[in-house]
């Protein structure tokens, strides 16, 4: 699926302009100002109006006065606290895990590549609960491995065990970035070096690592944003250790203290947010990477056993544990209780697929493939507009189209419920009805879909921007000037072009739909469950078998999701006119 | 792709079946409601649905859900949510309520919902069987179950732990040996848990004071306060902690499901119950049928539903079947519980709780 995400090399002589029919007058700047205004509307009610709303809650009087207790309360400065420390340690070492397995598949030499990478890429495609279930089953107080291998009793609730699980679930974001940066890396710049007589100890830390490290810094700070806005494991392993997100949870779940849960959201959302600018305004610029080209040659894979044997054995160690993860999630699926009483069952995938499990899953997945092509086209369409259409605005509409992404989930997910439980009035004037919800149209279904559109959005508009940055505008200009609006160019000459990107932001668009959880705890209906939060329910009530196979069958659902939709893209009708 | 077209088609079929269940809804037509609400006699068959707030195990409610709906042809649908949990949801919807009965939890926590106005008064004409202990004579709850307060503990940990036998009194909690061995759930989210710090109240005569610092020291031996009431019992089954502070049913529940190293054991200062009640929503959709969802709850084709799910809540009808795996309610010492009081006083106690308690650092 990843092959996809980096677009192909375009070629833009080689492609062939539709035929479009000349013609004349205003109506292509009419075109793009209904598609610009459509995007800002779109934009503003399914990221700006929650964001709006908390803010408003989180500076009422009874918000304000939790936000500016939080450095004088002892215990919300243990939490603020708790959830820097978090995610300071998850940042730097998930980066650390995820250069040593990128490296591992750019430059060394060893055999079963293919599988190392599919590996990395697993804890993507699972739910959030998979590997802290695992973790507590195999390394728990009585884990299998921890207790019955080695006799240890060891407390993972707490940091230990949130770091151990985080880092696990989040090095595949570096992993990719990481990966990206390497492969295109000059390696003539290494021949040179080693020209000069330096051995490939010295090229990697005086040559590679520098080289490396703007991606590295965007790794940390994107990880240090995943790892903060967290709910599902702190809520899990946590134990005594209170993070922002799970406070805000408990304080909106347990109490419906709004005011509260804004407050915490508001104080979890400044960091995210700044060192989410900071990763994408300052580190990104710094890329050196990027004015090197395109890569002259193949490097030289490294065979020098003085770096490949402990990378290798790294590499190995943490593949082995996201095996030993995911195995577990299938095994203990079909036994009564893993580790305690090992007999063969299949009543929790009874219980998954013949009880309540069916409903959430059909329901799960409709929602998401409802969402998954409007997140798609409508990041690619913010894509095209940014970096072809718009002048002075295109930073903000970038920056509005990646809140989806920077904001923590929890933060959204309170959001949509302040501002989307009742009807939404504004100037005396309804504008639209209640979509969160039992009460709401569609059974609150409605908001689920935007969640799942805002949550997935950012990818595929990122992917969608760097695709046409490689693209000559020439075209879009040719076809403009052959008399196209804006809609016939965008949608018969750039979308057909940054097929691959589309590609990638679909398969992440389902997936990142379908795995979502923290925006949907707050606004899961009786009428439209979703898996994720049925998990969270399973898992608290500590039946790790029924969660076990729910996390299975979501995973099976996302993978053949992309099996799918990858053979599509391979048949002559839709594969058009590139291919790589 | 036909394959994938067919799935799509598969998949839209759902879509389709709500939206004409959500127009049902609709155009259901409201039924006169007579202040003096009881429907004597009445027939519990109805049509359109009926959508339930459930606090007890999830099995219970899919159980409880398909009994109902093959009784009385109303569609039931329901969500599990801790009690807690529920009553901040009910809160969460108030202008607009999306569900039509509170189903379960103990009693306090529908006293702490109809003060804050939202559950609707009911005397059912089938409460006049049960006891009167077990009901409010207003109706703002009625009693389907009871279950007691004890300690679930896991055998084997507790021997690696250190300690000898189950613990068999609150004191005995508090043992250093028992260090991040304990397992409770929230008050705020959970009844169980806040069963278990009114019955402090009672035990301390009152006093806050005394009872915040029992549960202080309590919270030294905490691992983890968990969101539903029954987890601590599957993490001392587990062995992720030797002692789960859980409702015994609970306990009996998961011996059955194969932890047969737990033991269940009661606290001899005195333990606190829970009376497990039901209660109409203020303003539900659908007023009619959670009436009805009311007054079939109240008879024994519904409480012994749960023995045949694992749940060995005592029923509070008398003629509802008694089985062997139930408490017996006069080997164990009672606190007096006033659940009128307790519910009274449960927003005010757990806030404190959350403030002080949970979030205080360990030595």
């Amino acid at each position: 699926m990843t092959a996809t995400l980096l677009p192909a090399a375009a070629d833009p002589v080689g492609t062939s302009s539709p035929s479009s029919r000349p013609r004349r007058g205003s109506g292509r700047d009419i075109s793009l100002l209904v598609m610009v205004v459509v995007v800002a509307l779109l934009l503003s009610v399914i990221v700006g109006l929650p964001l709006v709303r908390i803010l408003t809650v989180a500076f009422s009087a009874e918000g304000w006065s939790i936000v500016s207790s939080m450095l004088s309360n002892p215990v919300n400065r243990g939490i603020l606290w708790n959830t820097v420390q978090l995610g300071v340690i998850v940042s730097l070492l998930g980066t650390a895990v995820g250069f040593v397995m990128a490296y591992a598949q750019v430059r060394l030499k060893f055999r079963g590549k293919r599988i190392l990478h599919l590996i990395s890429l697993m804890p993507i495609v699972s739910p959030p609960f998979a590997v802290a279930t695992a973790a507590i089953t195999l390394f728990g107080r009585n884990g299998m491995i921890s207790n019955g291998v080695f006799g240890q009793q060891i407390d993972i609730y707490g940091l230990k065990g949130l770091t151990f699980v985080l880092t696990l679930s989040f090095f595949p974001v570096a992993y990719m970035n990481l990966k990206g940066m390497l492969e295109s890396l000059d390696p003539s710049l290494d021949e040179a070096a080693a020209n000069l007589g330096a051995n490939k100890l010295k090229i990697f830390t005086s040559v590679t690592l520098p080289m490396l490290i703007p991606g590295i810094a965007g790794s940390v700070l994107l990880l240090f944003v995943e790892s903060i806005a967290d709910l599902a494991n702190p809520l899990v392993l946590g134990g005594d250790y209170t993070v922002l997100a799970s406070r805000a949870y408990l304080a909106v779940v347990g109490e419906y203290n709004v005011a509260g849960g804004a407050a915490y959201s508001l104080v979890l959302l400044l960091p995210a947010l700044s060192v989410f600018l900071i990763q994408r305004y300052w580190v990104s610029r710094k890329n050196v990477v990027s004015v090197t080209g395109k890569p002259a040659g193949s490097p030289e894979l490294i065979t020098a056993p003085a770096l490949r044997i402990p990378m290798l054995v790294m590499a190995v160690a943490v593949a082995s544990l996201v095996i030993l993860m995911y195995a577990t999630v299938v095994f203990g699926g079909f036994v009564k209780i893993f580790g305690v009483n090992n007999d063969f069952t299949l009543d929790h995938y009874r219980f998954v697929l013949a009880g309540i499990g069916s409903d959430a899953m059909f329901t799960t997945t409709l929602l998401a493939l409802i969402a998954t092509p409007i997140a798609g086209l409508l990041g690619m369409l913010i894509a095209w507009l940014v970096v072809r259409k718009l002048k002075r605005t295109s930073g903000l509409m970038d920056f509005v189209g990646m809140l989806g992404l920077a904001v923590p989930g929890t933060v959204i997910g309170i959001g949509y419920a302040i501002a989307f439980n009742t009807p939404t009035v504004f100037a005396g004037r309804q504008w639209f009805p209640a979509v969160a919800g039992g009460s709401a149209i569609l059974g609150g279904a409605m908001a689920i879909v935007m969640v799942f559109v805002a949550r997935s959005l950012p990818t595929g508009q990122r992917a969608g921007i760097s695709a046409l940055q490689q693209i000559n505008p020439a075209i879009d200009e040719a076809a403009t000037s052959l008399g196209a609006s804006s809609l016939t160019t965008f949608r018969t000459v750039t979308l057909p072009l940054i097929r691959p990107a589309l590609l990638a932001g679909l398969t992440y668009a389902f997936a990142r739909s379908m795995t979502t959880l923290s925006p949907i705890v707050f606004i899961t209906t009786p009428q439209t469950k979703i898996m994720t939060s049925q998990i969270l329910a399973e898992v608290d009530s500590g039946r790790f078998g029924n969660a076990f196979a729910y996390c299975a069958i979501l995973i099976v659902i996302v993978l053949s999701f992309i099996g799918l939709l990858n053979l599509a893209m391979l048949h002559p009708s839709i594969r058009g006119i590139q291919r790589r | 792709m036909p394959r994938t077209r067919t799935s799509a088609l598969l998949l839209t079929l759902p879509l389709g079946v709500t939206a004409l269940l959500a127009g049902c809804a609709v155009e259901e037509t409201p039924t006169t409601t007579s202040s003096s609400s009881s429907s004597a006699g009445g027939s519990i068959k109805g049509t359109g649905e009926v959508v339930v707030a459930c606090t007890p195990q999830e099995e219970q409610c899919q159980a409880m859900a398909a009994a109902f709906t093959k009784a009385s042809g109303i569609k039931t649908s329901f969500v599990r949510m801790s009690s807690g949990e529920g009553v901040a949801r009910l809160d969460a919807a108030k202008s607009k309520p999306e569900f039509d009965v509170l189903y379960g939890g103990p009693s306090d926590g529908h006293v702490a919902a109809f003060n804050s106005g939202l559950i609707e008064p009911y005397v059912s004409a089938n409460a006049a069987a049960i006891p009167d202990k077990y009901k409010d004579k207003d109706g703002k709850w009625t009693g389907t179950y009871v279950g007691v307060l004890g300690f679930c503990s896991n055998k084997d940990q507790l021997t690696k732990a250190g300690v000898s036998a189950a613990p068999s009194s609150w004191a005995e909690l508090l043992d250093p040996k028992l260090k991040k061995q304990v397992a409770i759930a929230h008050p705020s989210t959970s009844g169980t848990s806040y069963t278990a710090v009114w019955t402090q109240m009672v035990l301390n005569g009152m006093d806050e004071a005394k009872t915040f610092d029992y549960l202080g020291k309590l919270h030294q031996n905490v691992l983890q306060y968990s969101k539903s009431g029954s987890a601590p019992g599957q993490m001392a089954g587990r062995g992720e902690v030797a002692v789960g502070v859980i409702f015994s049913h609970d306990c009996v529940k998961y011996q059955k499901e194969g932890f047969d190293m737990l033991e269940s054991t009661f606290p001899s200062e005195g333990s606190g119950y829970e009376i497990g009640a039901v209660s109409v929503v203020k303003g539900g959709p659908n007023a009619e049928n959670a009436k009805k969802f009311i007054d079939w709850t109240l008879t024994p084709d519904h409480q012994d539903i749960g023995p045949t799910v694992g749940s060995f809540q005592i029923p509070t009808h008398p003629e509802a079947k008694i089985t062997e795996d139930m408490v017996k309610l006069d080997e164990v010492k009672l606190v007096e519980y006033d659940s009128l009081a307790a519910g009274e006083k449960k927003k005010e106690l757990t806030a404190k709780f959350d403030a002080e308690v949970a979030p205080a650092p360990k030595e």
